[in-house]
């Protein structure tokens, strides 16, 4: 052995347990979902064998061969024959196979091992084999691949340090020989897979599978959409109905903090752009703080227990009219977090018009730096009361709306487009339906964890940038006695340029204002507006204490505040966005068309609702 | 005695009996052969489609769950099990 740290990669088919298994390897940061396509980047750790010794690890992405059908496949095959640019070959490979699924597996296993490169293979998920009433004889099935096989349990720990030991012997006694020429014929590839396998199931009782039963209506053409519909209708209602005590008190606090800064510090310079700057422009982001972690929750509890491959079955008759498959549903659903890691899903898509589209199509699912800039709107216009005496409440009912406006017009821009710039033939949609599993409380609090610090990054870092940068625009030149301080400023004068060309939908100057900051990230639009109302309010403590969405009802008229939520619903105010498109598609072209385009949408959505309002006497 | 896949009845186990491969792109073929579906297996189609369309279709082959859509499994050929 040289001296180098050994390379280890962890490869099998989607759903075998391998994130899993990596987490716990490693104890690395990272999402672990049931659906398969979730793996799309590199993932590398750290771990040690028993005697200290380190090694590297990565996580490839599921895949069923060596033959890949999409770009994150391509990577794993790329990777294992050491053609990756920048990544050695990887000295060891642990291939995952999920023990209930054997036969199946065992393909994929047995091309691996005739690459001939030190192999353990890990035998996950045996507890679960075992509630399928599976008993299997690792052994056996050893002697039969002629690799050591360690029985695991990635998510109880078990079986990890075997596992280790395994590969550290395998590296150790490796024997260097050709590889076996020529790929392997698929049939016979199977059958002997089948063999294998049928000769390493010590006894199978057939269990009666309560998940079947659960299929059955989870999946049934009318119950399952009506499940679907309910599921995501609970989960917009949750974000309003149980994120409101917490986010009241965050709000208290920042009031605190500023109401503490003004009374014990003399104004100056730095005291005002603390408190009308940094709390008042932060503050009004990180309230929301609640609502996207609750949004998070449902999202990963949904792709924890298998769910939401039933929810892409569901979806793929709807989306294959206009064009996309079911496939897409997982990206899209993800972009309602965050568009970045959804675009970044589309990588397991096979079809590259169909890639295209969903990508294009995904910054119109409503993301989580929208919640803000919806939250405060509905919270100051639209009244909090129910809907016909029923339990539904009317602000998150226009919230909801509001979702549905998103996802009726990706779906018309996606049969616009798959009919003009993306013509193809029809995509295809093939894919595995996980297992139901039970959501680990520990995976679901990682994730969450690791959504709170990334918005909290961000607004510690763009946010807070941005909204210096505003303030500092807002407060100088010093507008004499008498004039309105934000008026008279540099940003003040900017929105009045831009204001002349938003006029015409019901766009004011304080829209026009939070605009230009919010091409960084949308939901600056709400702490560029806070910022301003803190200067505007100055030292007057009454005006300070009502909240931005009070202010804004003072000042806003019902078409306005309707007609701006109509912008957010298509505008692509993300920085972050447009990025990650113009990565993923190799060139500024599909980028600037995507920009173009929702421009264009959000402009004429939000004139055709304001005119309607102004006609219904909202105005 | 045989039917087309995308038309027999749900829940009930069929064998394929032959699959039309030049009906689909290499790659739809190459994926159902990764799935397992290949003449001779036995299937269940369990699922198909919603209130928007027939499609897609989930079917158990061994112990897995898979989807595809109508197309393809128009193109396999099955005979009771």
């Amino acid at each position: 052995m040289t001296a180098a740290i050994p390379s280890i990669a962890l490869v099998g088919n989607p759903n075998a347990g391998k994130s899993s298994l990596f987490n716990a390897l490693t104890g690395a940061r990272q999402k672990i979902a049931n659906y398969p396509g979730v793996t799309v980047e590199r993932k590398a750790g750290h771990a040690s064998f028993a005697d200290g010794r380190p090694l590297s690890l990565i996580d490839l992405p599921g895949t069923y061969s060596l033959t890949p059908a999409s770009l994150d496949e391509a990577v794993t095959r790329d990777v294992i024959l050491g053609r990756q640019a920048g990544e050695a070959r990887p000295d060891a490979l642990i291939v995952v196979l999920d023990a209930a699924n054997l036969d199946n597996h065992l393909c994929f296993a047995l091309e691996l091992l005739a690459l001939n490169v030190p192999t353990v293979i890990a035998l996950n998920m045996v507890d679960l084999a075992t509630r399928d009433g599976l008993t299997l004889d690792a052994e056996r099935l050893s002697r039969d691949l002629g690799v050591p096989v360690v029985p695991t349990v990635a998510v109880r720990r078990r079986g990890l340090a075997e596992l280790l030991a395994a590969v550290d012997g395998a590296i150790r006694t490796h024997q260097p020989r050709d590889a076996v020429a020529g790929p392997l014929n698929d049939s016979s590839l199977h059958q002997r897979a089948r063999a294998i396998a049928r000769a390493a199931i010590v006894s199978e009782t057939p269990v009666r599978r309560w998940t079947q039963r659960v299929d059955n209506v989870v999946l049934h053409p009318l119950f399952g959409m009506i499940i679907l519909l309910a599921l995501m209708f609970v989960m917009f209602q949750a974000v309003y109905a149980w994120a409101a005590p917490p986010a009241d008190a965050l709000e208290g606090l920042v009031g605190t903090m500023q109401a503490w800064i003004v009374d014990h510090i003399p104004q100056n310079f730095l005291r005002d752009l603390v408190v009308e700057g940094l709390l008042a422009g932060v503050g009004a982001v990180v309230v929301f703080l609640p609502q996207i972690l609750i949004l998070f929750l449902f999202i990963l509890l949904l792709e924890a227990s298998g769910y939401m491959a039933r929810a892409a079955f569901l979806m793929d008759g709807l989306m294959g009219k206009v064009g996309l498959s079911g496939r897409g549903f997982i990206p899209l659903l993800s972009s309602f977090a965050c568009a970045v890691p959804g675009i970044m899903a589309t990588r397991a898509i096979p079809d590259e018009k169909d890639r295209l589209t969903t990508i294009l199509i995904a910054p119109l699912m409503t993301c989580s730096a929208r919640l803000p800039v919806y939250a405060l709107i509905i919270a100051a216009f639209i009244p909090n009361r129910g809907v016909g005496g029923t339990g539904i409440g009317l602000q998150g009912l226009v919230l909801f709306g509001l979702y549905i406006a998103g996802i009726v017009g990706a779906l018309i821009v996606a049969f616009a487009l798959r009919r003009t710039v993306a013509k193809g033939t029809g995509a295809g949609f093939m894919m595995e339906m996980p297992r139901y599993q039970m959501p680990r409380l520990r995976d679901i609090a990682l994730g969450l964890w690791q959504r709170a610090w990334i918005f909290l990054r961000r607004a510690g870092t763009i946010i807070a940038l941005t909204t210096i940068v505003l303030w500092l625009l807002l407060t100088f030149p010093k507008a004499p006695d008498g004039q309105s301080q934000v008026e008279y400023s540099v940003a003040g004068r900017i929105a009045s340029g831009l204001e002349v060309a938003v006029a015409p939908i019901g766009f004011n100057h304080d829209i026009a204002l939070a605009l230009i900051p919010a091409m960084a990230a949308r939901e600056v639009a709400v702490s560029a507006m806070a910022t301003a109302n803190a200067i505007d309010a100055g030292d007057d403590e009454e005006a300070m204490a009502a909240t931005l969405g009070e202010r804004l009802q003072g000042k806003w008229s019902l078409a306005t505040a309707l007609a701006f939520l109509a912008w957010f619903v298509f505008a692509p105010q993300c920085i972050s966005t447009i990025a990650i498109t113009r990565r993923e598609t190799n060139g500024w072209k599909w980028p600037l068309f995507m920009v173009g385009y929702l421009f264009a949408l959000a402009y004429v959505a939000a004139g055709i609702t304001y005119w309607t309002a102004v006609a219904f006497g909202l105005g | 005695m045989t039917a087309l896949l995308d038309r027999t009845p749900l829940g009930v186990m069929v064998r394929i009996a032959r699959i039309d491969w030049t009906a689909m792109s290499d790659d739809e073929g190459r994926r159902l052969r990764e799935f397992g579906l290949m003449e001779g297996c036995e299937v269940t189609p369990l699922h198909r489609g919603s209130i928007f369309s027939r499609d897609p279709l989930a079917l158990t082959v061994g112990r897995m769950k898979v989807i595809i859509r109508a197309r393809q499994a128009a193109a396999i050929e099955v005979e009771p099990a």
